[in-house]
């Protein structure tokens, strides 16, 4: 409601189940979203190549193209689109496979109303931090290495990559407080909004994919430094 | 990937140790042929009289047949392990799709109780949403119900209850009611041919037969849906072809889609959502009641064509047909006894 006066953020929700679709769809409106609702694979591809959101809301299990097939096509051409998968899959393994194929978020069904209402809320307002951080100043240099936060293209030496969305995210939380000491709870906090004490494995799984892509020796990092019992730094010699 | 690995596995271990069995088979021909020339050389100088005797060769050919019968014994245990594990991926199958059908309507119901208890929800809402939940909770009813028949359906328990009919009149209200259930208007199925014979129908096992395909003609066609359902007589037979204008099935799929837990997985058809036991339970059905099921379909977007054959009453599988018959009236004595005490 509060968001009436400007524009209003609009979501795609992807989700064929008609009846929880209908009951998201009065919720997020209630909220003050504008949603579109696509019924199958296809159907979410055509609206999204055709209107702009500020966010996508994932079922996995879709009819003609699955909520992974999705995930990729969307960060292919848009790589900061938050997408938030909201699936009944369970395992570790489609949990892993969706945050590596880019999704921000997952959840599983059945779900708490006000979890995801807070969840969507918070990626939204991440990407507006995000978005206006990386406005001034979106290539970042360090090193051999060279991130451009808006497109999320890379450089490191002589190699050429793209970073997922999250990822960027957590390099972004690092260079943003250079020199200081990161605790893994604060990176969960701020970049995935969580406060669960299981999932700092989760952390450490991004950071050394990230030493992966920026360190010439990952296993002796030089930017990216674990701080023993504390946490992460990130160092910049040339500084 | 794993489960790849581990057949694999199994296929080299199994062609491994039938090397190896022939490999001794040969080693030991070769072992017995030589030695036995230099036994017959060395008796002929020592003794002439020694006769090498039969009894040797007996243990020879025993132990070949020996080797064998485990030669043979290891190809029907390995036989056996690659279909138990063929049966355990497709029971994952039906877990994953089975726990996703449960979950739907569940966390549907769920976000309704908790946007009822959270929100301030209008009267007329609150009522659209209530009517939801209900449809929901039927969903969950109908898929317990059908989880817990497949034990049934396994004993041969789910038919039983078997009568004779007049073929005409219980296919064509079989079908009707399968139709009135789908909520399909009368135009979109029609039902052509006559029948003058007999058949013996368990009505509500068969019911679940029509149901099915119903079903799956709905999921499978883009609306708006048309079935024909033709019945003819052959010689010793009723044949029942129910064909609909969906996305049809692929040569290479036409046959396993029978099976237990199958599912066809293909980009080009929409994933729709079931447990894979529909189409099981129509063959399993079909074959209880003496007759036979199979599909043609020309390809994908051509329709496909079930055809259901059915014994005719006193004409075919008389045997079989009356043992059921006499199966259900034993059944009917018991109960009466029973309800008499």
């Amino acid at each position: 409601m509060e968001n009436d006066s400007i524009r209003k953020e609009k979501i795609l929700l992807v989700e064929d189940e008609e009846t929880l679709a209908i009951g998201l769809e009065y919720n997020l409106t209630d909220e003050g979203y504008a949603v579109d609702w696509a019924r199958d694979g296809r159907q979410a591809l055509v609206l999204f190549n055709t209107n702009e959101y500020d966010l996508i809301i994932l079922d996995i299990m879709l009819p003609y193209y699955n909520g992974f097939e999705i995930a990729q096509q969307v960060r292919a051409k848009y790589p900061q689109m938050p997408i938030l998968m909201l699936t009944a899959r369970t395992s570790v393994e489609d949990k892993v496979r969706g945050l590596e194929l880019g999704a921000d978020d997952y959840m599983t069904k059945p779900f708490h109303l006000q979890e995801l209402l807070l969840r969507i809320k918070g990626m939204l307002k991440r990407k507006l931090w995000y978005k206006s951080s990386t406005e001034s100043q979106p290539v970042f240099r360090f090193g051999n290495n060279e991130i451009n936060f808006e497109n999320l293209h890379c450089k490191s030496s002589d190699k050429e990559f793209v970073l997922t969305q999250r990822e960027a995210m957590v390099m972004k939380y690092l260079l943003e407080k250079k020199g200081k000491i990161v605790s893994r709870k604060e990176l969960l906090e701020n970049v995935w909004h969580i406060t669960s004490e299981v999932e700092t494995r989760t952390v450490d799984n991004f950071i050394s994919r990230l030493r992966k892509y920026f360190e010439e020796d990952p296993q002796s990092p030089v930017y990216i430094k674990s701080i023993r019992s504390a946490g992460y730094s990130f160092e910049d010699k040339i500084d | 990937m794993k489960k790849r690995h581990s057949l694999l596995f199994l296929i080299f271990a199994f062609v491994f140790a039938q090397l190896a069995w022939m490999g001794l088979l040969t080693l030991w021909i070769y072992w017995y042929v030589s030695n036995n020339l230099i036994f017959q050389q060395v008796g002929d100088k020592l003794s002439p009289q020694i006769v090498i005797d039969s009894p040797n060769v007996g243990v020879f050919v025993g132990g070949i047949i020996l080797i064998v019968l485990i030669a043979v014994a290891l190809f029907f245990i390995f036989r056996n392990l690659t279909v138990q594990m063929k049966v355990t991926t497709l029971y994952d199958n039906f877990i994953a799709n089975v726990t996703h059908e449960l979950k739907s309507p569940l966390s549907s119901i769920q976000l309704y109780l908790e946007t009822l208890s959270i929100k301030k929800v209008q009267a007329d809402k609150q009522k659209e949403f209530l009517e939801i939940m209900m449809k929901d909770a039927n969903r969950l009813k109908k898929l317990i119900n059908s989880i817990l028949e497949i034990s049934r359906l396994e004993q041969k328990r789910i038919a039983h209850d078997y009568h004779v009919y007049n073929a005409d009149s219980i296919i064509k209200q079989l079908v009707a009611d399968a139709v009135g259930q789908f909520r399909l208007s009368d135009n979109s199925v029609k039902i052509k041919g006559e029948l003058q014979c007999k058949c013996v129908i368990d009505k509500d096992a068969m019911q679940i037969v029509f149901d099915n395909l119903t079903d799956n003609a709905i999921k499978y066609s883009r609306p708006p849906v048309n079935i024909d359902v033709k019945i003819s007589r052959l010689p010793k037979r009723i044949l029942i072809e129910f064909i609909d204008k969906g996305i049809g099935i692929e040569q290479k799929n036409q046959k396993t889609i029978f099976h237990k837990f199958q599912r066809i997985d293909n980009k080009n058809i929409p994933n729709v959502k079931g447990t894979g036991l529909g189409l099981y339970w129509v063959k399993e059905i079909v074959k209880f009641h003496g007759g036979r099921v199979s599909v043609f379909s020309e390809g994908e977007n051509k329709g496909s064509c079930f055809r259901i054959e059915l014994p005719i009453y006193q004409t075919s599988k008389k045997f079989y047909v009356n043992s059921l018959l006499r199966q259900t009236a034993r059944k009917e004595k018991t109960m009466e006894v029973t309800d008499g005490e």
